[in-house]
């Protein structure tokens, strides 16, 4: 994965909770690994708990990893934070609680590049005035505050907080989760316009697979904290090779295929084995005792035994 | 079936510092028993305030303009005292969108459970309604305070407390909008074999078209204020008449093909300071004609669906 600006190689990321003496431990991320290159999008799906918004705050370094590397701009990751001011950006899902009500939404578009002394105050007025236009916005909005917005314009200021300061990656967490089907189009359309526009690397983060297939060129599916499926978009506008993928795929309705459903999220995640086991329509022995490795398989890296599903068995 | 609900032509206005804002504008909307009726539509089209009417859960600030409303055959507006705690109580029961925001912080589960219910019922039978909800730890849950559950437990046991007084009507308002996508098909799935296994019928709520294919045997579309365009959902997403509800299934991914685009609907939401003189999708419609910005479009039948647009008659779907 050469030319990523970011870069996750087999990151582990551990939590620990509960008292001293009943320590608890949460494995996060396992073992993940993923590059972003310019211009592309990656897309990151997976349930509540599956260690996508983890992920998402290593690639940003909001979280340092137990172990494994993280490589931003093929220089390992800098963790003092004046190193990486304006080249990293976050939009997140409910822009009511990522903008301070108090400021103008200028001022707040405008915040990251007074905080990285980037030009005078003429020079940040009139970027803002530009930026706020580049994302379909008046720039007679710059006076308002956040509730004088609809939520989609509220989404729109967040995108153009984070790209005035043109950051080479920027990260989606859950962007479009909270916004109406109309407004959610608009958005969608507008981050793949920006991007051929600026240029600048994404990793799109959602539970909504529809959503993640439109915008991005690649997609990593996560499970329990594991990457089992890394493909691409074109692949997976057809059949996902893991059981997982296509039991997301059937509950929104991208395959039809009432044998792909997974079961109920609620049993315990398998602690030997593929962490699927419980709920897999698939799953066989082998599933239980060994757990699977992440394999190409084609232009797609896989981790179960029976990819192809039950037919595939061998 | 009976008419269990019967909505014509119901106004409510809700008066603001900015003047009044016209909410429904005249919507109508029949339920039968145990039907399964969607209702789609943006924020703002109104379909919370008409959900919220029916229980007159409406805000102090709203006010009934003309139009009926009618439930169990009785009229909602004119209900007091014992009459509407019986409805909100035993017709009526209500499953929200944030579950644990619905159900009472300082309360264990069983006790909200318990008050909900016909007096006399002890802990089996609160154990009973929580297994019916498919949860199968209920013991625990029956000890656990609401911010002990994840979302998708919290709204089993919302889903368990409007289902306890055993009413003839579920108000389900975006009940999986909060919740995680992989659980959404099965809280749904549930709400609706609970509600069949019942009798029940229910209202379900949703800007999720698939979850309302999924689930409803009729749809009604909601835009400004009034219902445009209801009928059979199959046949109503297969072959939209009214050219909002085309715009909507054309704005949500899932259904364009690699490399294509999806169209958001342009422009926004009306809103509205009184009655629409012409058919409120007007400025951003495709199809529109001198005729909708003049006159307002009554509903007229096309296809056993009711659709209220100028253009409903040529935009007929071909006959089945």
């Amino acid at each position: 994965m050469t030319g990523s600006v970011v870069e996750l190689r087999s990151v582990d990321v551990h939590f620990a909770s509960g008292p001293l003496w009943a320590r608890r431990r949460v494995h996060a991320a396992r073992e993940v690994s993923l590059g972003v290159a310019a211009g592309e999008t990656l897309g990151l799906v997976g349930e509540s708990g599956s260690g996508k918004t983890t992920t998402g705050k290593v690639c940003l370094g909001l979280i340092r990893p137990t172990t494994g590397d993280v490589v931003f701009d093929g220089h390992p990751f800098d963790y003092r934070r004046r190193a990486r001011r304006g080249a990293l950006a976050a939009v997140l899902q409910h822009p009511q609680w990522s903008l301070n009500p108090r400021l103008h939404v200028g001022t707040s578009v405008a915040e990251p590049l007074v905080i990285a002394g980037i030009g005078g105050r003429e020079e940040t007025r009139r970027q803002t005035g530009e930026m706020l236009e580049r994302v379909g916005l008046q720039p007679v909005l710059a006076k308002r505050y956040p509730h004088e917005l609809s939520g989609g314009q509220r989404q729109r200021v967040a995108i153009a907080r984070a790209l005035i300061t043109h950051p080479k990656f920027v990260v989606f967490d859950e962007a479009v989760s909270a916004l109406d089907v109309s407004v959610q189009a608009q958005i969608l359309n507008l981050i793949r316009e920006l991007q051929a526009e600026a240029g600048f690397a994404a990793l799109f983060i959602s539970h909504d697979l529809a959503a993640v297939r439109y915008v991005a060129d690649r997609i990593v599916v996560m499970y329990a904290g594991e990457v089992v499926e890394s493909a691409t978009a074109e692949t997976l506008y057809g059949r996902g090779r893991h059981p997982y993928t296509r039991g997301l795929q059937a509950a929104s309705d991208l395959i039809e295929d009432e044998d792909a459903r997974l079961a109920d999220a609620s049993e315990e995640i398998a602690s030997e084995g593929c962490p699927l086991t419980p709920r897999c329509p698939i799953a066989t022995d082998l599933c239980r005792t060994t757990h699977p490795a992440l394999r190409p398989l084609g232009d797609t890296l896989v981790a179960c035994h029976h990819p192809e599903g039950r037919a595939g068995q061998s | 079936m009976n008419a269990l609900v019967a909505i014509s032509d119901l106004v409510v206005d809700f008066r603001t510092r900015q003047g009044p804002v016209r909410a429904l504008d005249g919507a109508s909307l029949a339920v039968r028993e145990g039907e399964k009726v969607g209702l789609v539509g943006e924020s703002g089209s109104g379909k919370s305030t008409l959900a919220m009417a029916l229980g007159r859960l409406l805000p102090p600030n709203a006010e009934w303009g003309s139009g009926e409303l009618m439930v169990a055959g009785v009229s909602v507006r004119d209900l007091e005292g014992a009459a509407l705690r019986r409805l909100r109580s035993h017709t009526l029961g209500y499953v929200f969108q944030d579950p644990i925001g619905t159900l009472d912080p300082t309360m264990r589960v069983a006790r909200q459970l318990a008050a909900v219910m016909e007096a006399g019922a002890g802990a089996a039978d609160v154990s009973s309604l929580l297994a019916d909800v498919g949860l199968q730890d209920h013991h625990r849950i029956a000890r656990s305070y609401p911010h002990e559950l994840s979302g998708g437990m919290a709204q089993r046991v919302s889903i368990a407390m409007a289902l306890a007084a055993n009413p003839k009507l579920i108000v389900a308002d975006e009940p999986t909008a909060s919740l995680d996508a992989s659980i959404r098909g099965q809280i749904l799935d549930l709400l609706v074999s609970l509600c069949a296994a019942h009798g029940t019928a229910l209202v379900l709520l949703s800007h999720d078209l698939r979850a309302i294919a999924h689930c409803c045997d009729r749809v009604a579309v909601m835009y400004g204020g009034r219902t445009v365009e209801v009928g059979a959902t199959a046949e109503v997403f297969a072959e939209p008449v009214h050219p909002y509800t085309e715009a909507l299934l054309r704005a949500a991914p899932g259904q364009e093909r690699l490399g294509g685009r999806i169209e958001p609907i342009p422009g926004l939401p009306p809103i509205l300071t009184g009655r629409a003189e012409g058919c409120a999708f007007e400025p951003r419609c495709r199809h529109r004609i001198d005729a909708c910005a003049l006159a307002r479009p009554e509903s007229s039948e096309i296809a056993a669906r009711q659709v209220i647009c100028h253009r409903a008659e040529e935009r007929r779907p071909a006959a089945p």
